[in-house]
């Protein structure tokens, strides 16, 4: 059973200190994710969502409690560590995409490559194909100011991707976006879980959105209302 | 730690790649260094030309005699008889029939409109002996012909003719009352004898009354840079109340007249490359702020903080660097062999040009990467260490 | 202004920021105030000149001495209040780096042709009696030591006297001060007949002579009765008004006043083009904010004017601190043992680097400003 288990999260509370308060954002949360799910955490503004994908993407720490990631821990780890752990097991996709402005579709999603041993040769080989992947091999030396909001997107799900991470975190990735798009990226996202297994969490506030995930969790005031939503 | 220098050059390429996008904060901090760094070069190049002009004019096998005290030729007197005394001193080399080489000088102050300025100005007007043409070192008539023995007829210093207005071959210049004929042009290769006007010794004695009394006396050396025979015979003759130096020696020490300038220069570059830095590190702040969200998506994607340190560091440096050459470039093509003169330690008009030398570049360009390092170093720490959240924070 | 409040608070909002550009104008006018008064200390040779002196030399040039039978002759010539002559001795003391400005000169006459040196009429008294007295500028006597009272050796690199010897005796009799803060008092004066009558060579000559007119008016004839007088001679003269020989003679050291002027305009260049570049920086970070400001009912003017006094502001704050700073560098430059003319950072200065600070404060706000002026409020506000 463990080992379908990806992420497993244990006794995390969170606090941050402001001023003279401190805010309890998590207190004892549990949770676990099994590899090949795809699931989506709504919650109203406040409710910790945030907070909690920056956890698992490890550039947050928990205040206490375990993190285990593939069976081992991450909490642990310091800084550099969690930059190398990051480029070989998570990929992001950010609700601004986040491309960088100078460098064409290709090159972006050739960036977490860079942190690899991988040749150039086969580095190109890899961002062919994950840009075939997204159907943007036509726009690979174009700029991100020269690609639409969809486009734009799709290459940061290339970006996220190329490296072959064990999950993709997603961040109000249609948040940006006009409905048509919108769905497009998560059809895509749904593709991805589903052909390829890919195991991916998706922040967002958007009930539509969220109908693409296999399961969706409620997070209120920093704890879960699990309700099967999945169609 | 796979590729820690590859992640290091990946985010300097994109730094540098996106310099476009800033263009006008990085074109104001590399204009900034560029003028410093020009500020700089002028006047190490004017106080480097002129100690290389005087360095060049003495030479080590010639020792200039001179009355004890008198620290420069226009000050010193000789009578012909402390003349004839002293040129039958040892360590003098001698001519063919056994005579010693030596030329009694004598040195006075002329006027001459100076171009620059269209005031009257001091030029030395030398009397040669004989051996004077032969005891300097690489003379040659580039117009006209040599002054004769007995005429008023001068020669004039190439530096002059550059500086000073009136003094074309063929034409008549007045002293006071004597009135001279211009012969011709000669060169000396850049030494400040080309600062001088030559005439025949005797004839400058009769028409500036100065009777049989020279300024100076120099003399061929028989051991090239040993003057200690000639000092002792100096020692030892209680009539003698001279000074001998090497021609080389006597010049060096003239040389660092200008070395304030030089001292000038540095103060005030440094106090300039201070506004500068200001800057850059204004230019630099801007910069990290405009891409805390490259940055902090790089460290999301997994790229180590120390890339970002160096990605910064590097743009600075690329922008001063840049900024140094551009000022280098413009000392270069606008101070590099510009002509000018001033008032040396002969109290007469030493005409120079300004020398932007390799080494004088070398020192533009290590001002440009101080200037560069320090204001890349603070920012870069800054950009180390943006938070990596900042990648999901939406808007500016 | 009502809107002070709001300038201030935009002015300051990043200290880092508002700090380095501060600073940068900071040096900018550190440099013009410090470099400006060297630059008037060096013409106030030429600018304190007294209109109704000249200064006759020899025709070939100052070097060349003249016959001392020439002052009688121009004594006795019209419109002449009074005339003097003056030698150079090329005096230093104890080291050959410690030149001065050392002349033999005629006493009496002295003090009349050269008024501006100021002494009690006891000193002058004193002096007039003691063949080798000698007068010294409070400058100079400061940068040595001299008291009066002090018997004094002075080295000449010019002249010897009749036993070989270059050292020659002195007693201070008096320290003179200046009419004028930037009058020089770094020269000695001493008697020309001490010097005449001790030294080895050139007897009976002099250097130049000063003339005092009876009215700057009468300059133009007195130069020419002068130099008509000693035409044909063996020592034809050159007569010109004194302001004209001060400068000849600073241009011959070279042309300081266009280095100077080069400097302290790169100066500025850079900085106009670091505060002006931070100035449309910090206006278009704040694009959001006009645009609120506009829909809050803020006239388009009024925010025109607002980003203007903010630069004016900076410009202002940065420059002053600066010229503070030059006084007080100047002050340790007078301080400093060393022959440099009085650095004073006075009202001129002051007037000056003002209108730089507005002129540098305007042309950096302008763009800025016009483009906050121009600011559509919908594009304002959608912008991300």
């Amino acid at each position: 059973m463990a080992d379908d288990i990806l992420y497993d999260l244990k006794n995390i509370s969170k606090k941050f200190v402001k001023g003279k308060e401190t805010i309890t954002v998590f207190d004892d949360l549990n949770m676990s994710i099994a590899r090949g799910d795809f699931l989506a955490i709504m919650g109203p503004s406040g409710s910790g969502k945030t907070t909690l994908l920056n956890m698992l993407g490890g550039v947050d720490q928990p205040s206490s409690g375990e993190v285990h990631f593939d069976g081992k821990r991450v909490d642990t780890l310091s800084e550099t560590q969690l930059a190398a752990w990051r480029a070989n097991n998570i990929g992001f996709i950010f609700q601004f995409y986040n491309l960088m402005p100078m460098l064409n579709a290709q090159r972006n999603v050739e960036l977490p490559l860079l942190l690899t041993r991988l040749g150039s040769a086969q580095r190109k080989k890899s961002v062919a194909a994950a840009l075939e992947l997204v159907s943007l091999s036509d726009r690979a030396k174009h700029m991100p100011k020269e690609m639409s909001g969809g486009q734009q997107q799709r290459v940061a799900i290339a970006r996220a991707l190329v490296s072959d991470p064990k999950l993709l975190l997603c961040d109000e990735p249609t948040g940006d976006l006009d409905r048509q798009t919108a769905d497009e990226i998560l059809s895509m996202l749904q593709l991805l879980n589903r052909d390829y297994g890919k195991t991916i969490v998706m922040v967002t506030h958007d009930p539509a959105a969220a109908k693409y995930a296999k399961r969706t969790l409620h997070l209120d005031k920093g704890e879960f209302v699990e309700k099967d939503l999945a169609a | 730690m796979t590729g820690f220098f590859s992640q290091i050059w990946t985010v300097i390429k994109m730094n540098v790649l996106s310099l476009p996008q800033r263009l006008w904060m990085s074109l104001a901090a590399v204009f900034a260094v560029s003028v410093v760094v020009a500020v700089l070069l002028a006047f190490l190049a004017m106080a480097t030309g002129f100690e290389e002009t005087l360095a060049g004019t003495g030479a080590d096998d010639v020792a200039i005699i001179t009355r004890t005290g008198s620290q420069s030729e226009v000050n010193s007197v000789l009578s012909r008889n402390t003349v004839n005394l002293v040129s039958t001193s040892p360590g003098i080399a001698t001519n063919g029939d056994g005579s010693a080489v030596y030329s009694a000088e004598v040195y006075v102050i002329v006027d001459g409109i100076k171009r620059s300025t269209q005031n009257e100005a001091n030029i030395p007007l030398r009397g040669l002996s004989p051996d004077g043409v032969d005891l300097r070192s690489s003379v040659s008539m580039t117009e006209g012909r040599m002054f004769e023995a007995g005429r008023n007829e001068i020669i004039v210093g190439a530096g002059v003719q550059r500086a000073f207005e009136g003094f074309e071959v063929g034409q008549q210049i007045r002293f006071g009352k004597t009135v001279w004929d211009i012969v011709g042009v000669f060169s000396t290769g850049g030494s400040a004898f080309e600062s001088e006007l030559w005439a025949d010794a005797p004839t400058v004695q009769g028409q500036f009354q100065r009777g049989s009394s020279f300024q100076t006396v120099r003399v061929r050396l028989s051991q090239p840079g040993n003057v200690e025979p000639i000092r002792e015979y100096i020692a030892n003759d209680p009539q003698l109340i001279l000074d001998v130096d090497t021609e080389a020696g006597f010049f060096a020490s003239q040389g660092k007249a200008l070395s304030g300038i030089a001292i000038f220069g540095w103060t005030l570059s440094v106090v300039m490359g201070l506004g500068a830095l200001a800057g850059a590190l204004n230019t630099m702040y801007t910069s990290v702020a405009s891409r805390v969200r490259e940055i902090a998506t790089l460290r999301a994607i997994g790229f180590n903080n120390s890339s970002a340190f160096f990605g910064t560091l590097a743009e600075s440096l690329v922008l001063s660097i840049i900024g140094g050459v551009l000022g280098a470039l413009f000392a270069w093509l606008f101070f590099d062999g510009f002509s000018a003169s001033t008032l040396g330690a002969g109290f007469t008009q030493v005409v120079f040009t300004f020398e932007l030398t390799p080494a004088l570049f070398v020192n533009g360009i290590v001002m440009a990467v101080i200037i560069g390092m320090v204001g890349g170093l603070f920012p870069a720490w800054r950009a180390a260490r943006v938070p990596v959240v900042s990648a999901f924070q939406g808007g500016e | 202004m009502k809107d002070l409040y709001l300038v201030f608070k935009n002015l300051t909002r990043k200290p880092l920021r508002l700090f380095l550009t501060v600073f940068a104008t900071f040096i900018a006018f550190m440099i013009f105030g410090t470099l400006g008064a060297f630059q008037q200390a060096l013409n106030s040779g030429v600018e304190l000149s007294a209109d109704d002196r000249l200064v006759t030399i020899n025709k070939i040039n100052f070097t060349q001495p003249l016959p001392i039978a020439y002052v009688n002759r121009i004594r006795a010539l019209d419109d002449i209040e009074s005339a003097t002559h003056l030698n150079w001795f090329g005096g230093y003391y104890q080291e050959a780096r410690n030149q001065m400005g050392m002349f033999a000169v005629d006493p009496e006459t002295f003090l009349v042709v050269y008024d501006e040196l100021l002494m009690t009429d006891e000193e002058k008294t004193l002096w007039l009696g003691n063949r080798q007295g000698l007068i010294a500028g409070e400058s100079i006597a400061a940068n040595f030591g001299w008291k009066v009272g002090d018997r004094v050796p002075v080295n000449s690199n010019i002249f010897s006297q009749r036993d070989g010897s270059t050292v020659w005796d002195f007693d201070v009799v008096a320290i003179y001060t200046g009419e004028d803060e930037q009058t020089d008092t770094n020269s000695v004066y001493f008697h020309y007949e001490y010097f005449n009558e001790t030294q080895s060579f050139g007897g009976d000559n002099i250097g130049f002579v000063g003339i005092k007119t009876d009215d700057p008016s009468k300059n133009e004839s007195v130069i020419k009765a002068v130099d008509d007088m000693f035409v044909n001679s063996s020592a034809e003269t050159e007569t010109v008004p004194e302001k004209a020989f001060n400068k000849a003679f600073l241009d011959q050291i070279g042309n300081l006043g266009l280095i100077l002027t080069s400097v302290i305009l790169a100066a500025f260049f850079v900085i106009l083009v670091i505060v002006g570049n931070s100035m449309i920086l910090s206006i278009r970070e704040r694009t959001g904010e006009i645009g609120v400001m506009k829909t809050l009912g803020f006239t388009s003017s009024r925010i025109f004017r607002m980003v203007l006094s903010e630069s004016l502001l900076l410009a202002l704050l940065g420059g002053t601190l600066g010229i503070v700073a030059s006084g007080a560098l100047a002050e340790a430059v007078n301080q400093a043992p060393i022959q440099l003319p009085t650095l004073v950072i006075g009202q001129s200065i002051w007037v000056q680097a003002l209108l730089f600070m507005i002129g540098l404060g305007l042309i950096t706000g302008i763009v800025p400003a016009t483009n906050a002026l121009r600011l559509n409020i919908i594009t304002a506000l959608s912008r991300d």
